[in-house]
Formats: C-alpha cells, structure tokens, sequence
C-alpha cells in the first residue's frame, strides 16, 4: 500500500527526528553541542545486534535496552567530561570539542567491541543488515510503524513532561534562565543529567532504528551525523518540537527526495545523498536561522483558516 | 653582535631550560624518539616515515592553531581544506603533464584503469628531468595552495555570520560533504579507487625517501617560522585582540569580518598545503583517506595537548603523539597477543582519553601560550637598559 521507498524512508526520517532531538536537547539544557551523538547510536544499533544474535527474537523486543546504554553513556559523559567542564564554565567551543574526545574514546571501544564479536562469539559485525530480521505488520515493514509510532509517542511524553510535570517545568525555567531558576531552588545539576539522559538514550534508540533501514558498520552514526544535525539546526536548535520535525523534514527529504531526483536524473544522484541535508542545513542558516520553529506558525494557521473560512463561505452562498 | 658566552654560564642556561616546562617536554621528546627509532628493525626508515607523518601533521595542526588558537574561530571542518589541497593535487597537476605529453587528461583520467597506465608514463618523463620535476613539485605545491585558498573563502561566506556552535557544525558538515563528493564523482580523484600522484623526485634515485623527507621537514619549518613571525605581526596581534574580545576589536576599529576571512583563507591555505605534501609523500590519493576522525579530530588532539594558541607547544604536541601512534603501529602484532582486540584501535582510544584529559585538568596544554614579544629578546633588554640610563641621567 505505501510504496518500499517511502516505507523506508519514513523509518529513517522517525530515527533522525529522535536523534536530533536528543541534539536539541542537550544543547538547550547544557548549551554542549554533543559531536558524541554519532558513537551513541552506533552503541545503540551494537546493542540490539549482539542481544539479537545472542537470544534471538525480534530486533524491537531490545530497544527499551538500547535506550537504557544510550542514557548509560550520556550520564557517563555527564559526570565524567561535561559537569567538571560546565562548573568551569567553559566556553561553548571547549563543551564541544570535550565530546569530541568523547566521541574518539566511544568509536575506539565499538571497534574493539567488533573484535571481541568477531574473535570471541564468531560474529560479523562490521556490515551488517537489519532489515533481513524485520517484520511485515499489514502490508507494512514494522521498522516504519515503529518510527512513527515512537516519535509520535516520544513527542507526546516530552510534551507532557515539559508541561504537566514539575520537574518538566523546572526544566523549562533552568533552560529559559539558569541563574534564576537556581535562585528559586531548582536543582540545575538534575535538570543537566536529566537531560544527558534523554539524549543519550534517544540518540541509541535513533541509531538501532536507523539500523533497520541502513546498512550497520562501527562508522554509521559518524555518517549520518551531518543529518542529525542538520535536523536539529532546521528545528531552530531552541526547539524540542521543532528538532523532531526539522530531523523528520531533513530524513525524509535526504532519503525520500534523493530517490526521486533519481528517478528525474539517473541513478549517479544516489551517491550524493549527503549533500541534501547540507544544502537544508545552508539554506535555514542563511535564510531563517531560527528554525521551523521561529516561523510564524500561529499567523500562518490563522491566515490559512481565514482563507480556507472565506472559501467555505463562497461555496455556501 | 657578538656572542659572548662562557662555557659554565652556557651551563648554566642549560639548567635553567631543562628545569623549564619546555626543557622537559623537549628531554621526554628526545628520549621517546631515539628509543622508538633504535629499537625499529630499520631505524633510518623509521625515522623517516615519523618526520614524514609528522611534518603533513605539523602544517595541518599549525593551520589549525592559527585559527583556532589564535583566532578564535571553532574550526572543526580542518579535514575540509587538507582533502582540497590533497584533490589539487591528484587532479590538475598529473592532468596537465597528460594533457603535455598528449596523453588522456580529461574526465577519464580519473578511471582507474587509465589512471594506473598513465602515471608511470609521467613518471618516466620526471625522473629523465630533474628541472622539470621540481617545477612539477612547486606548482603542485603552489596548486593546493591555491585551492586551499579559495576553498577558505568561500566557507567564510557563510560561515563568518555564524555564532560559535553554529559555525563549528557548518564547517564540519562542509568538510564531510565535500569528501562524499570526491568519493561519488570517479573523475574528480578516481572515487574510491584513488589515482595515483606522479612522483617528483624520482630522479633522486636511491635518495628518494630522504630528499623528499628533508622537503618536507624544511616546508614544515619554513611554515612554522612564517606563522610564528606572522603572530608577532601587527595583524597576528588583531588575530588575537579578536579572540580575546571581540567588542574590544570592534571599538579599535578593526573590522572583524575582514579579520576574520583572512584568517580563513590564510590557514586553509596552509592545510591544503599539508594535504598536498601528504599525497605526494604517499603517492596517491583517496578521497576516503581524509575523513573526520584522522584529519579534523586528530589535528586538534595534538593542538590541545601542545597548547592552544602555542606554535612550539603544537611542535611537540604532534611530535609526542606521532611517535606515540607510530610505536603502536610497529608493535601491532606484538600487541595482539596481548589484547583479544586489534592494537590499532588503542591509538583512537588514546587520543580521545588524553583530549578530555587535556581539556579537564591542563586546559593550557604542555606548553601554554605566552605573551608575544614583538621584538627580539636582546633589542628590548637593550631598550630597557637606554630607558633605565636616561632615568638615571635625570
């Protein structure tokens, strides 16, 4: 019913929105642009390959496991790189290029986590394709209703969070004003772990969903980085909402879009696949460097209501 | 000016160094070195293939310091000049040799089956003709220089309006892209089959390894003594009063975004340089060799652990974890017993844990920055001596 491509493509597009929503995130709380993002979705696409090929089942049923790795990973880049640095406050570049040494450290460790697949446990880990354990649910692959389905589910809970909840609130005022929101009492530390957590187990949910899609190699997440970020960037770095929506726009565009202009221009167009996201990247720096979300929207639904409402009324009369 | 200096207050100064930072970083260097080289099954090669790596690194990381150590700008695409200066050099120089020697030179000299049947036909014209080979080296040279040039200016359209996290990741999805195009487009430079760079210094026969080596280290210094003198310069003085604040530079009337372009393009046409003495040291050039980790990530783990800002501090940085990654290299298959895992990855992992390490307990590096002295040391001593005569003369 759907086509393959855009069954493909929208699983890839839920798993970058999760992706660059952790970004946002840890940037909004932290101001740390996190370079280590790439290294944890690959852990979390390792994870559920070694749990699959381990005790089988379905690659879905260790998910909830790779989030858990993911938060493990950033709590441990929290405690043990970012808070000493953030306590100094360090300039923005410093926080950056601290996760970068971060990242260096992670891809060493999948590396050898590889070997140790491959000497130990007589595995092949350096190339692997998920999509040959996944499941048609209706007609469709289930890696596609799984994406949507979470970044639905996710966008709900981080709403509720934000909104309803006391610490979501807390949150909210540490990221709007620190220093304020410490002089009334909330515990910036915790709004910090929170937030490495979050991240950190999005971006490892993110990266084994995009292995559903994509080929698994120790270097896949340092290959669609440049994506997540793009993502986040066209989500106005300022906006959880906006960065699920930017890393949608951007995964669809790059996988979806690619595809089509192959179909117009032959397939040579596939091989220069990265260069959409850059383009997006470029043109929402240059043109609306607040993101989706700086647009107008509330104008933008009023205008089309009032049109759509004016139309309406000529078709009655 | 004569030098007049005793053998016991040489002594003396000898002390007063080696007690220094510098002194023992210098001593640790020195041993580290003479021990991995002697302890080689071939110590002359070894030494060679360090300073080789070392020298390409040196240039990049040099780059590197000018704009981010002294400019202030986050530049985490590095890896996006040293594969333009490295693409220079694989694509237009070999191409018009070809084109000179009526061999294919258009598109298809990319192919790699054309590719492999027209460099060494190259090759055996340079090596009957020294002259011309070192007119080849230079322009090549001079090519990369170029593109690195052009290449810093026009990341610095954009990029010069950006806010810090936002010009780090720009810079870096640049970078990124650009080497997915070099890997994608086949006649650029042969896509993942590489093409080969015609040698220049072939005619030195057996002394082949050595001259181009000593090319190469005496690039190096020439490029080190340039931005060194350029940092003392007025302009190197804007560079920093730029990092240091911005407004302050603003109300001196300096104009920043001009500052700042030249930075650009002066330090990306530095890097290209280095990415194109690298392919020709090596002898091709493969566009998946200039990835992020090797050539943005790296370049700032040396810088980070030399000293930010620091030229010498760069010096030994690269030195320090050349040879550091060179000994793991050597001592792979001794290793491998030793560890259930492949001993390469080891060097990754190092350099991720001595940057964090860096960054959180000596953000200053081994050799911090100093203030630059405009002048040489002797001629403000001499200054100060006039002034203190004249107070006393009063």
């Amino acid at each position: 019913m759907i086509p393959p491509v855009l069954a493909s493509g929208l699983a890839y597009a839920g798993a970058i929105a999760l992706m660059a929503c952790g970004i946002t995130i840890i940037y909004m709380c932290t101001r740390t642009f996190n370079f280590a993002h790439a290294t944890m979705a690959t852990w979390g696409f390792y994870i559920t390959y070694t749990c699959l090929m381990l005790y089988g089942g379905s690659p879905y049923q260790y998910f909830p496991l790779s989030f858990l790795f993911g938060a493990l990973l950033g709590a441990i880049c929290y405690f043990g790189v970012n808070r000493p640095l953030l306590k100094r406050k360090a300039s923005e570049i410093t926080l950056m290029m601290s996760t970068m040494g971060y990242d260096m450290a992670l891809l060493a460790t999948i590396q050898i986590f590889c070997d140790f697949l491959t000497y130990r446990l007589g595995l092949y880990p350096r190339m692997v394709t998920m999509s040959a354990y996944d499941v048609e649910v209706a007609g469709v692959s289930a890696s596609t209703l799984v994406s949507v389905i979470l970044a639905v589910s996710i966008l709900t809970i981080l709403h509720f969070f934000l909104t309803k909840t006391k610490f979501g609130i807390a949150m909210r005022a540490t990221i709007e004003n620190p220093v304020l929101a410490s002089a009334i009492g909330i515990d910036s530390e915790k709004v910090y772990l929170t937030a490495w957590l979050l991240g950190g187990g999005l971006a490892s949910l993110g990266g084994a969903l995009a292995s559903m899609v994509i080929t698994g190699t120790p270097v896949m997440g340092n290959i669609i980085i440049v994506t997540m970020f793009a993502g986040s960037i066209l989500g106005g770095l300022y906006s959880i909402y906006g960065s699920l929506l930017g890393g949608f726009v951007v995964g669809l565009a790059e996988y979806v879009g690619t595809y089509l202009l192959s179909l117009a221009l032959g397939g040579w167009v596939l091989g220069y696949r990265m260069v959409v996201p850059l383009v997006i990247m470029a043109v929402t720096l240059l043109f609306v460097p607040r993101g989706l979300a700086g647009l107008p929207w509330e104008k933008l639904f009023r205008k089309i209501r009032a049109y759509v409402g004016g139309r309406l009324k000529g078709v009655g009369t | 000016m004569k030098l007049k200096i005793e053998p016991k207050e040489l002594w003396n100064r000898f002390l007063v160094l080696m007690r220094s930072r510098e002194g023992i970083v210098c001593l640790i260097t020195a041993i580290g070195l003479s021990l991995i080289t002697l302890t080689a099954a071939e110590p002359l090669a070894m030494f060679l293939s360090i300073l080789a790596t070392f020298s390409s690194f040196f240039i990049v990381t040099l780059s590197l310091n000018l704009e981010t150590g002294e400019t202030g700008i986050p530049q985490f695409g590095r890896v996006l000049a040293v594969l333009t200066g490295a693409f220079a050099v694989g694509a237009i120089p070999g191409r018009i040799m070809a084109w000179a020697l009526g061999l294919p030179c258009g598109l298809d000299y990319g192919d790699d089956r054309v590719n492999y049947k027209v460099v060494p036909r190259i090759n055996a014209v340079l090596e009957a003709n020294p002259a011309l080979s070192i007119g080849f080296f230079i322009f090549s040279l001079l090519i990369a220089a170029l593109a690195g040039a052009a290449i810093g200016w026009l990341t610095s359209r954009p990029a010069i309006r950006l806010r810090e996290a936002y010009l780090g990741i720009s810079l870096l999805a640049f970078g990124d892209v650009f080497m997915w195009i070099g890997q994608n487009w086949e006649p650029l430079v042969g896509g993942t089959t590489g093409v080969f760079i015609p040698d220049p210094f072939r005619f030195t026969g057996g002394y082949r390894h050595i001259v181009m080596v000593s090319v190469m280290v005496g690039i190096a210094f020439l490029l080190f003594v340039f931005v060194e003198m350029l940092s003392r310069s007025p302009f190197g003085r804007t560079l920093k009063m730029l990092r240091d604040c911005e407004l302050a530079a603003n109300v001196y009337g300096r104009d920043i975004v001009k500052v700042r372009t030249r930075s650009l393009v002066l330090g990306s046409s530095i890097a290209a340089v280095g990415g194109g003495l690298y392919v020709i040291y090596v002898g091709s050039c493969k566009a998946a060799t200039f990835n992020r980790v090797y050539w943005t990530f790296w370049p700032w783990a040396y810088m980070m652990l030399g000293g930010i800002g620091s030229h010498v501090g760069v010096f030994f940085g690269v030195m320090i974890f050349t040879m550091i990654r060179a000994f793991i290299v050597v001592k792979r298959h001794a290793l491998m017993g030793v560890v259930p895992f492949d001993p390469i990855w080891l060097d990754t992992l190092l350099g991720g844990i001595v940057l964090i390490l860096i960054v959180l307990f000596m953000p200053y590096g081994l050799i911090p920055e100093k203030p630059k002295t405009t002048l040489p040391h002797d001629k403000v001593e001499a200054m100060l001596k006039a002034v203190k005569q004249r107070v006393r003369g009063t």
